[in-house]
């Protein structure tokens, strides 16, 4: 079991308050990822719901128990840190046992439970090595494997991907959410990237300033964005937002039409531009369009191909039954 | 010219000069410890010059092995060097853990920390054995007076009285006697290196990955647990480094011994040599030979034990 309820969760450090009053369920089982730009208050979340620091006010409930004063250690949630905070001066398989050496469980069992986390993240090779020794991949899924061990309720990530290289960020996004299909276990995951929230979350958690803006599945926060700012922050190449006169043609303060929702044209079309640079990916082209007369820079994606080059004249209409319409505030409208 | 020629040449100097430094002492000394030579001698002048003439063999080492003083100097000296050495660690990682912590007024306490490091060794020597250990005048005789006074006053209380007129008077210790003069020293040079220990282990422990205290939190490790397995490894080559720093430097110990007793009873090789060379020069060399072999004794010991942890 691993259901995890905020209620009315406050933090502050001294005068500044990073987590106004905040509310949050995560049901058993669920892959859920906290996402934000830098600052936004989501690894301070975490270490909340860990117990790596105290609450200021308001209630966290693991599995209907409030574990609000409870230590860390008792609290049955195993954390995957940034650094990956390895013990250094202990052998891969001694870092892996360490949490249940604490607990006192007997050599045999703590061998038993060691090997057999080593074959599900591969690291039976490397039981003897020192971290220093290991690649950055491979002292992650040692610091998974750290986690593993314990069975605990709930796995919380601290942006455990960001220290890899975009290669090996794929493969270890692949490998933990498979993890999470085999272990069904509660994940609270960080980052900063919404192209891992968008692949690995059951629910998405977006986060600005301390304030949750949306949760969601991941394709609710795509095709309805509550908004201005989960709009731009969702999806990539990020939404084209414009305000003005055009927008209000369009009924609406702002408008925001996602890349790959605009048709183009090199003839004709509701908006004239000028092609900036032309990304060709081969399987998607991403044109960066100028001059439109609506926002320093349009962004859209075609499918395939398209021979425009830099300098050209290119015409812009943004498909109407997919167009996110916010007002004033910055809500979506209906 | 090739290319190793010219970084070679642009050594040399101070290639040149560091065994100049070296084998110059090393080589007369050597030369010294086999011939005979005096400073003074009525009946046979001539040994008073140093001349291959005046050779005697190993008769010089001979002389010191059969001294009376030479086995207690060896002994003595590897007792200090290493009393000191555990004291020193053991109170300066302590110390470090203990104000690693924020707490109000840490600077001036840190400061206060590190002072006994800028006493002279001599004066060090004469405040504790004069002022502190002093078993009347110091503050070792003063404490005892006071609960000898204590304790008589009590043997007349009423109900309670037959209790204390049972225990005995206390004798303050005399550290300037032969058997405690050893412990003397220890005790003021622990107190002065002490903050050396300490200020390496602090600038250590300053560098210590929070995230892994954090996750050893999470794992359930208690302060205990944390130390013993995190911070102690972590400390594990400052620890070597205070080793063998204070192994060098107190290996030739000299004031505090000389202060306390004058070598009465508690002489290391340094002051033995000092002594044989108020004029036998020649039985001072060859000691001073003994005290090079024991030095790579001990740091063919040392580097055993903590060449692994700074290697790693």
């Amino acid at each position: 079991m691993g259901r995890i309820v905020l209620e009315d969760v406050t933090k502050s450090f001294g005068e500044s308050q990073v987590i106004p009053p905040l509310n949050l369920t995560i049901e058993d089982g669920e892959f859920a990822v906290f996402v934000g730009p830098s600052g936004c208050g989501k690894s301070t979340l975490l270490r909340l719901i860990a117990g790596l620091e105290d609450t200021t006010s308001g209630k966290i409930v693991i599995d209907n128990e409030d574990a609000t004063q409870v230590p860390p250690s008792k609290r049955g949630l195993a954390m995957v840190f940034q650094s990956y905070a390895l013990y250094p001066h202990m052998s891969v398989r001694k870092n892996i046992a360490f949490p249940l050496r604490m607990a006192k469980m007997s050599q045999s069992e703590i061998d038993k439970k060691v090997e057999g986390a080593a074959k599900i993240l591969n690291l039976a090779d490397y039981l003897e090595q020192k971290p220093g020794q290991l690649s950055g991949g491979q002292r992650q899924r040692v610091a998974i494997g750290r986690a593993i061990v314990r069975e605990p309720a709930a796995f919380l990530f601290d942006e455990p991907l960001s220290n890899l290289d975009a290669a090996l960020r794929v493969g270890m996004r692949l490998e933990i959410s498979e993890l999470h299909n085999r272990l069904s276990t509660t994940m609270i995951y960080v980052t900063h990237d919404q192209v891992e929230a968008m692949t690995m979350a059951d629910k998405i958690v977006v986060l600005r300033a301390g304030n949750i803006e949306q949760v969601g599945s991941p394709l609710d926060l795509y095709h309805t964005p509550r908004n201005i700012f989960v709009a731009g922050f969702i999806g990539s190449p990020k939404m084209n937002i414009i305000s003005g006169p055009e927008a209000d043609k369009l009924g609406a303060t702002s408008v925001g039409f996602r890349p790959e929702h605009t048709d183009v044209s090199k003839t004709e079309g509701m908006w004239k531009g000028r092609v900036g640079v032309a990304e060709h990916l081969g399987s998607d082209t991403f044109i960066h369009v100028h001059d439109t007369g609506l926002a320093d820079m349009i962004t859209v994606r075609i499918t395939g191909d398209i021979a425009v080059t830099h300098g050209d004249d290119i015409y812009l209409t943004p498909q109407l039954d997919k167009l996110h319409k916010f007002d004033a505030d910055g809500l979506r409208m209906a | 010219m090739s290319n190793r020629t010219l970084p070679r040449l642009l050594q040399t100097p101070a290639v040149i000069l560091l065994l100049i430094w070296m084998l110059v002492p090393l080589s007369l000394t050597l030369y010294f410890s086999f011939i005979r030579y005096v400073l003074n001698n009525l009946r046979r002048p001539e040994w008073t010059t140093p001349s291959f003439s005046n050779w005697r063999g190993f008769g010089n080492y001979e002389f010191v092995l059969n001294s009376k003083d030479f086995l207690l100097a060896i002994q003595n000296s590897l007792f200090i060097v290493g009393s000191i050495l555990f004291l020193t660690v053991a109170l300066g990682v302590l110390i470090a853990v203990m104000i690693n912590k924020a707490f109000p007024g840490q600077g001036i306490v840190r400061v206060l920390l590190i002072s006994p490091f800028f006493v002279m060794p001599a004066v060090n020597a004469v405040l504790w054995i004069n002022m502190i250990l002093d078993p009347v005048l110091g503050l070792q005789g003063l404490a005892v007076a006071g609960i000898n006074d204590l304790i008589a006053s009590l043997q007349g209380a009423p109900v309670v009285g037959w209790f204390f007129s049972l225990w005995p008077e206390i004798e303050p210790i005399s550290f300037r006697a032969t058997q405690t003069s050893a412990i003397a020293v220890i005790i003021m040079v622990t107190w002065q290196w002490t903050p050396f220990a300490v200020l390496i282990f602090m600038t250590s422990l300053q560098s210590e990955d929070q995230q892994q205290k954090e996750a050893a939190v999470l794992d359930g490790a208690g302060t205990w647990s944390q130390f013993r397995f995190l911070t102690l490894p972590h400390l594990g080559r400052p620890i070597a480094i205070v080793v063998m720093i204070q192994a060098i430097f107190h290996l030739s110990l000299y004031a505090e011994i000389e202060i306390v007793s004058r070598g009465n009873g508690n002489k290391n090789l340094p002051y033995l040599i000092g002594e044989f060379a108020n004029n036998n020069i020649g039985a001072a060399s060859a000691t001073g030979i003994f005290a090079v072999i024991l030095a790579n004794i001990v740091a063919i010991f040392l580097l055993r034990m903590i060449g692994k942890t700074l290697m790693e």
